[in-house]
């Protein structure tokens, strides 16, 4: 168990940046989560971690060791990769062993750690069979106890949920949350899925484009996002964004005019907003309830029935659309003429640059 | 085999569908064309066989006889009591082992190291291979005399094996092998603490052993098989292998077709034996090689 730190670290290809100048610092026993959409260098920064790719500038420090110039096996890291990899004419065990026959441990000490992982991860029974004999779950599991008998200092995983299908792969979510609370040991985990982010993560690392958008608790970057892209790439449906003009009210909190002239009240303090007063309006369908006497009149366009709520696709005065929210058994219907209510308080605005400003 | 007829059989459905009696009628002109031609190609080594088991009387009787009359091993019995054809067995198989495995151990390395190492020249030493098997072995025969009889391993083992390990194709067929390897098994490897050795010898090779056997059993056989090098390298009778042994026999029996014949079925038995057991290596390695060389 150790913290990782990183300072100032960068990583081009050639002449193409992939990582510029990242600091962080992931600590001992902590649970952190980098998301980002595909190709904006998570995988990249992961591996430079793991010391699979060289970096080009900055320090990486696991412990009390600075371990960027240090080989792979150096790290004390453990990685399980995308499609595990695992070594295919070598049984469930082998593979598990393989790792500490190199570094010449005891047999008795390999075959105490070998089953102590089986057991964790409930592999007795296939303990002799190949990879390809297994199931796309049973060869994660595997991949994870290859990782696990090494006691390594932190575990890096990279979207190791991503080859298995929609149901196993929420049941394995919840077999990471569990490993982690019972091993405590440092982990960091790679996904574009948000879910996976949010219901594992102590600290979600939100990438895009070669650059730290936010770190935060999942509660933190979804209620408080620092960008716009943040704001619209967590939370399913997307944030709703309006073009606006804001002004301040008696106690100093910004009041917006949407397109079609309806006003909102907000809780984000004027006194932090650039000059100006256009700006983006950012707040997530659940904060838009559909309500008899709503301000905001509009037309339903489409209606989703998703059982535990209704959204609703509504086309304002203006011809701007916004996705709002009903109850789940709601007697909404396309074409219905409707009024929407917004709860200001949890309302963002967005400046020219993307920088987010919420509620104080 | 069972792979040509899963194949061929639901593409012949198909056509049927499509164009009814014409292609089925097709089908069968090409299956005929195959049997006419693998009969030709099977005559010649079927009439060695037959004329080894008769007598020396009978080979020079006039006229076509498929079977021998009276079938006698008295042919295989001359030429393994009175020449030197066992020595010659035994050369051929001492040197062929030796190639195979040296050459084969060679190549995985060779291989190995252009594919996954990053090293100054590796590019040209690459471009060097894939030169090297350009040239045919003929055009360097004249060089490897020099060389051999230079360094005075005429009419040794150690002389003749040396030239035949040069091998570039085995080379390339690894290098693409590894190449096709996904980079994950060797940066799992790394993290594992493997070292290049361990690398090579417990996760590259292992990983799919018929490709070193495929290239092992044609390397076998094209070492065996092998007649111009192992003729200039041993003059003298005792290191002769038995491809050139056998042309000896010729030699000095006169017209004894039956010994002679005898002698040629004995030297093509391991190879024959090896493309049996191994059909589908052989096919497979053919594969392999054919696709670097088409
Ligand atoms: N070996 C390489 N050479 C050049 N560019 C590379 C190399 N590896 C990755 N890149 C580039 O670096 C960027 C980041 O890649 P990376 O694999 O880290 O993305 P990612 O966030 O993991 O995406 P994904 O979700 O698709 O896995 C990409 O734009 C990619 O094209
Ligand atoms: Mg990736």
């Amino acid at each position: 168990m150790a913290d990782i730190r990183l300072v100032d670290v960068s990583k081009a290809y050639g002449n193409v940046r992939v990582i510029d100048n990242v600091t962080m610092t992931i600590g001992s026993g902590e649970f952190w989560v980098f998301l980002g959409p595909s190709g904006c260098g998570k995988s990249t920064l992961l591996r430079m971690i793991a010391g699979l790719e060289d970096i080009n500038d900055g320090e990486i420090h696991i412990g009390d060791r600075r371990v960027d110039q240090l080989p792979p096996a150096e790290r004390g890291v453990a990685m399980v990769f995308q499609n595990y990899a695992l070594y295919p004419h070598m049984t469930v065990r082998q593979n598990m062993a393989f790792g500490l026959q190199n570094i010449r441990t005891p047999k008795d000490e390999i075959e105490r750690r070998v089953d102590s992982a089986a057991k964790i991860l409930e592999l007795g029974h296939l303990i002799d069979r190949r990879p390809s004999q297994l199931s796309g779950g049973q060869r994660q599991r595997v991949a994870i106890g290859r990782a696990i008998v090494r006691d390594p200092k932190a575990f890096l995983f990279d979207e190791p949920l991503s080859n298995l299908d929609a149901g196993l792969r929420v049941r394995t979510r919840i077999e990471f949350a569990q490993l982690h609370q019972r091993m405590k040991t440092t982990m960091v985990f790679v996904t574009h899925d948000q879910t996976e982010a949010m219901t594992l993560a102590d600290k979600i690392v939100v990438m895009n484009n070669r650059k730290i958008e936010q770190i935060g608790s999942p509660m933190e970057i979804y209620t408080r996002p620092a960008s716009r892209f943040v704001a619209a790439f967590v939370g399913s449906p997307s944030m709703n964004f309006l073009p606006v003009k804001a002004v301040a009210d008696k106690a100093g909190k910004a009041l917006v005019t949407l397109g079609d002239g309806s006003v909102v009240e907000t809780a984000i303090p004027t006194a932090n907003l650039p000059k100006g007063g256009t700006f983006t309006f950012g707040i997530r369908p659940e904060f838009v309830r559909i309500e008899a006497n709503g301000a905001i009149k509009g037309k339903a366009d489409v209606v989703e029935r998703l059982g535990d709520r209704t959204l609703a696709y509504v086309r304002l005065g203006d011809g701007s659309t916004v996705i709002a929210s009903d109850t789940g058994i709601s007697s909404l219907d396309t074409g219905h003429e409707i009024a929407l209510g917004v709860d200001g308080a949890s309302a963002h605005l967005f400046d020219d640059n993307n920088v987010a400003y919420s509620a104080a | 085999m069972s792979t040509v007829n899963a194949t061929a059989a639901p593409a012949a459905r198909t056509s049927v569908r499509s164009r009814g009696q014409t292609t089925s009628l097709g089908t069968k002109l090409i299956t005929a064309l195959t049997v006419v031609v693998a009969a030709i190609w099977f005559f010649p080594l079927y009439w060695a066989i037959v004329t080894s088991l008769k007598t020396d009387e009978e080979t020079v009787r006039a006229g076509l006889r498929l079977l021998p009359e009276e079938p006698t091993l008295k042919g295989y019995l001359f030429v393994i009591q009175n020449s030197d054809l066992p020595i010659w067995y035994m050369n051929s198989v001492i040197t062929s082992v030796i190639i195979t495995i040296v050459s084969v151990l060679m190549s995985a390395g060779a291989g190995y190291a252009i594919s996954q190492l990053k090293f100054p020249g590796r590019q040209i030493l690459w471009t060097l291979i894939l030169a090297s098997f350009m040239v045919p072995v003929s055009a360097l025969i004249v060089n490897h005399f020099i060389i051999i009889a230079g360094v005075k391993l005429l009419n040794t083992h150690l002389g003749i094996i040396l030239p035949m390990l040069i091998t570039p194709v085995t080379v390339i067929v690894y290098k693409q092998f590894f190449d096709s390897v996904p980079r994950e098994y060797r940066e799992a490897a790394v993290i594992d603490n493997a070292n290049e050795f361990q690398m090579l010898f417990r996760i590259f090779l292992p990983m799919n052993w018929g490709v070193t056997t495929a290239l092992a059993i044609i390397t076998f056989i094209g070492a065996w098989n092998s007649f111009l090098w192992p003729f200039l390298a041993a003059q003298n009778e005792k290191m002769m292998t038995v491809t050139v042994g056998i042309t000896a026999v010729q030699d000095s029996y006169g017209v004894a077709f039956a010994r002679v014949l005898a002698g040629a079925v004995l030297a093509g038995l391991p190879v024959a034996l090896a493309y049996l057991l191994f059909q589908k290596r052989v096919t497979q390695a053919i594969t392999l090689s054919a696709g670097i060389k088409g």
